[in-house]
C-alpha cells in the first residue's frame, strides 16, 4: 500500500508464554477510519498501545510514512489518544485540559485561547470552558477528551473504547458525531472496540482480531456478507452453521448436499469436489414459508419478540435448530410456537468458511 | 469541641424519652471528660501562687509575664516552631516523592514499599528513639538541630505518605498515558498532572508532620543534651524540676492558638 500512513510489520508481543500479538502485519491508509475489533484478550488494545508507544513490541516494527518509530517514546509520536475512562486532568478546567498539548508545545497564549475555543466548538462544549471535569457528565467529558486529543492537530487519532462507559442512547449519538468529525477533519482514526455494532456503523475498514492474530480485514459489508472463518461469522452478527458436501463445481457456484437436500451455493472459489465444508447462513436471510412447500421443513420452537424484528428458533430434522430473524411487519405467516414451517434461502445466502 | 447532637430538646418532633435523656447525658459527660483536662490549664495559668494549683486569693498574670520575658521559654517555642516547619517541608517533599513514585509504579514492589514506610507508626516510640540514639552517636548528630530535624522527619514521613496516597487513590491510572500522548515528557507529566492532584494530600501531610514534630518528646530526650531544647522538652523539665505554673501558661497559649486555628479553618470551610 503506497498511501499508508502507518505500517505495522511482523508485530510480536509476548507476556510469558502467551502471545498478545502474534506476528501482526497491518497497513493503515491515510485518512481512513480503521476499527480494531475483537473480544477481550484478542490483542486489539495491545496493538493500539504499541502504535501509541506505551507497549514495547517483543519483535517487529511500527513505521509512520516510512520512518521507523518503533522505539520512539509516546510523547514524540504526536498521536492524539482518547481513553475509555476519559482521563481528563482533574485539577485543570476544561479549557486548560484542551490547551495542555499546546502549552506543552510552547504555543503562545493568544493562539492557545483561539485553538481551545475552536476545538471546543467542534464538540459543542464551548460553553463549558471554565468548568472542572468533575462537573461534567460522562458524555460531556468524552467530548472534552476528544477536543483535547485533536487540539494539537495530530495526523492520527487513537481511540481506546471511548464510548464503552456511556449508556446506549448516548453512545449512538456520539457514534454519529465521531463519524461526522472524522469526515470533517480527514484525520486518520484508529478505533478499538469490542462492540460489533459500533464497528459496523462507523468504520471504513474493520480488522477482526482473535488470539493476537488478524482473522480478517475489510470494509464492513464484505466482512458481514463474506466472513472467511466461523469466528468472524459469529462475532460480527449471528450465524447458523451447517456442513455442506461439495458434489460438483458450477460456474461461480457449487452444487452441494446440505443435510440431504441438494442446493446450489454461490462461491467464486468453492472447496474441492468431494470435500465437506462448513457454511455460514445469516438468520435474516432465511425465509419462512408455509409447511409443505419446497425447502427445509421444520417447526417453530421458540419466539423472541424484539420490536421491529422477531427472532425464532426453528427446529429442523436435517440441519438441527436454526436461528431465523424476521421483520415483524412482514405479511404472510404469523409464526407461533409449534407451527410447522418450511425454510428457504437464496443461493448467495450461504458462505463457505475456511477451517479456523 | 462540638456539642453532642443527641440533646433531647433539639430533636424535632420526638418526645423526650428515657432513652434520649440517657444518650444526651452520656454524650455531654463524654464531652466534658474530653474537654475538662484541657481547659483546667486556663485557671491554673492565672494562679497567684508560685506553684501549680488553682488561684487562691485572686487572678494574676505574673506567669504570663514570666513566659513572655523568659529567653529560655521563648527560645524553646521558636525552636519547636522552626524545627516543625523544617520537618514539615522536608518530610512533605520526601513523602510526596515516595508516594507519587509508588503510584506511578503501581505494582507489588510499590505496595511492599508502602508498608515498609508505614512501619515506624507501629514501632513503639521508645524503641525507635533508642535506635536513633545508637545511630546518631555514630553519625555525630547527638545534641544537634540537624539530628532532631532528621529524627522528626523520619517519624513524620509515614503520615505524609499516607495522606498523599489517599489523595492519589482515586486518580485515574491512565492520566500519565494521556499526558504523554498529548506530548508531555514524564517529568512534565509528574509536575503538571500528578503533583497538582496530590496537593491536598501534601498540605494535610505537612500539617500532620508539623504536629508530629511539634509535640514529639521521646526521641528529643534520647538524642539531645543541653544545647538543643524544644518546647515539649522544656515543659517536661519544668514539671520535673520546679512545678512552675509557667507550664500552664504555655499549655493555655497552645490551646488558644489551636482553637483560633481550628475556628479559622471551620469558618473558611462554611
Amino acid at each position: 500500500m503506497t498511501d499508508a500512513i502507518l505500517s505495522i510489520r511482523n508485530a510480536l508481543k509476548t507476556y510469558g508464554e502467551t502471545n498478545a500479538l502474534d506476528h501482526v502485519d497491518l497497513d493503515v491508509a491515510e485518512g481512513e477510519f480503521l476499527t480494531l475489533l475483537g473480544p477481550s484478550g484478542s490483542g486489539k488494545t495491545t496493538l493500539l498501545t504499541a502504535v501509541a508507544g506505551f507497549t514495547q513490541l517483543t519483535a517487529g516494527t511500527v513505521s509512520m510514512r516510512g520512518a521507523n518509530i518503533t522505539s520512539l517514546p509516546p510523547e514524540k509520536r504526536g498521536f492524539g489518544m482518547v481513553f475509555q475512562g476519559y482521563a481528563l486532568f482533574p485539577t485543570m478546567t476544561v479549557g486548560q485540559n484542551v490547551g495542555f498539548p499546546l502549552k506543552v508545545r510552547g504555543v503562545g497564549k493568544a493562539e492557545i485561547r483561539d485553538r481551545v475555543k475552536e476545538c471546543l466548538d467542534l464538540v459543542q462544549m464551548a460553553a463549558f470552558a471554565d468548568r472542572m471535569p468533575s462537573q461534567l457528565s460522562g458524555g460531556q467529558q468524552q467530548r472534552v477528551a476528544l477536543a483535547r486529543a485533536l487540539s494539537f492537530r495530530p495526523q492520527v487519532l487513537l481511540l481506546d473504547e471511548p464510548l464503552s462507559a456511556l449508556d446506549k442512547k448516548l453512545r449512538a449519538d456520539l457514534q454519529w458525531e465521531l463519524k461526522a468529525l472524522h469526515e470533517k477533519l480527514g484525520v486518520t482514526f484508529i478505533y478499538v472496540t469490542h462492540d460489533q455494532e459500533e464497528a459496523l456503523s462507523m468504520s471504513d475498514r474493520i480488522v477482526i482480531l482473535s488470539g493476537g492474530k488478524i482473522q480478517q480485514a475489510g470494509d464492513p459489508e464484505t466482512l458481514y456478507n463474506r466472513p472467511r472463518t466461523g469466528f468472524v461469522a459469529n462475532f460480527l452478527g449471528k450465524s447458523n452453521f451447517a456442513d455442506a458436501k461439495v458434489l460438483a463445481h458450477l460456474p461461480g457456484a457449487a452444487a452441494c448436499d446440505l443435510g440431504g437436500a441438494a442446493v446450489e451455493i454461490d462461491s467464486p472459489a468453492p472447496p474441492p469436489v468431494g470435500t465437506t465444508a462448513r457454511v455460514a447462513l445469516r438468520p435474516e436471510r432465511i425465509v419462512l414459508g408455509a409447511a409443505g412447500g419446497p425447502g427445509v421443513p421444520g417447526r417453530v420452537a421458540q419466539i423472541s419478540y424484539l420490536g421491529e424484528r422477531a427472532q425464532l428458533i426453528v427446529e429442523t430434522d436435517t440441519l438441527g435448530p436454526l436461528l431465523v430473524s424476521r421483520p415483524t411487519w412482514k405479511a404472510g405467516i404469523h409464526p407461533e410456537r409449534d407451527l410447522p414451517v418450511t425454510l428457504t434461502w437464496d443461493r448467495d445466502a450461504c458462505v463457505f468458511l475456511e477451517e479456523a | 469541641m462540638s456539642a453532642p447532637k443527641t440533646a433531647p430538646e433539639t430533636v424535632p418532633g420526638g418526645p423526650a424519652s428515657a432513652f434520649r435523656i440517657a444518650m444526651g447525658t452520656g454524650g455531654w459527660l463524654v464531652a466534658a471528660f474530653l474537654a475538662l483536662p484541657i481547659l483546667v490549664v486556663i485557671p491554673v495559668s492565672l494562679t497567684d501562687t508560685s506553684y501549680i494549683g488553682l488561684p487562691k486569693d485572686g487572678l494574676s498574670l505574673q506567669h504570663y509575664e514570666s513566659y513572655f520575658t523568659s529567653a529560655r521559654w521563648l527560645g524553646g517555642t521558636a525552636a519547636s516552631i522552626l524545627v516543625g516547619l523544617a520537618v514539615a517541608l522536608i518530610s512533605t517533599v520526601l513523602g510526596a516523592a515516595f508516594s507519587i513514585g509508588c503510584w506511578f509504579l503501581g505494582n507489588r514492589a510499590a505496595t511492599i514499599a508502602r508498608w515498609v514506610l508505614i512501619v515506624p507508626i507501629l514501632v513503639p516510640p521508645v524503641v525507635q528513639s533508642l535506635g536513633f540514639y545508637r545511630f546518631w552517636v555514630t553519625l555525630g548528630l547527638i545534641d544537634t538541630w540537624t539530628g532532631v530535624i532528621l529524627a522528626h522527619t523520619l517519624l513524620a514521613l509515614p503520615y505524609v505518605s499516607i495522606s498523599v496516597f489517599a489523595a492519589l487513590a482515586n486518580l485515574d491510572p491512565k492520566l500519565p498515558q494521556a499526558a504523554r500522548s498529548l506530548g508531555a515528557s514524564v517529568w512534565r507529566t509528574v509536575w503538571e498532572v500528578v503533583v497538582p492532584a496530590a496537593r491536598p494530600g501534601m498540605i494535610t501531610g505537612a500539617v500532620f508532620a508539623f504536629i508530629v514534630s511539634f509535640d514529639e518528646i521521646v526521641s528529643v530526650l534520647f538524642i539531645t543534651v543541653r544545647r538543643v531544647e524544644t518546647l515539649p522538652k522544656l515543659i517536661w523539665e519544668g514539671i520535673q524540676d520546679n512545678i512552675d505554673p509557667t507550664i500552664a501558661v504555655v499549655a493555655t497559649v497552645l490551646v488558644l492558638v489551636t482553637l483560633v486555628l481550628a475556628g479559622a479553618v471551620a469558618v473558611r470551610r462554611t
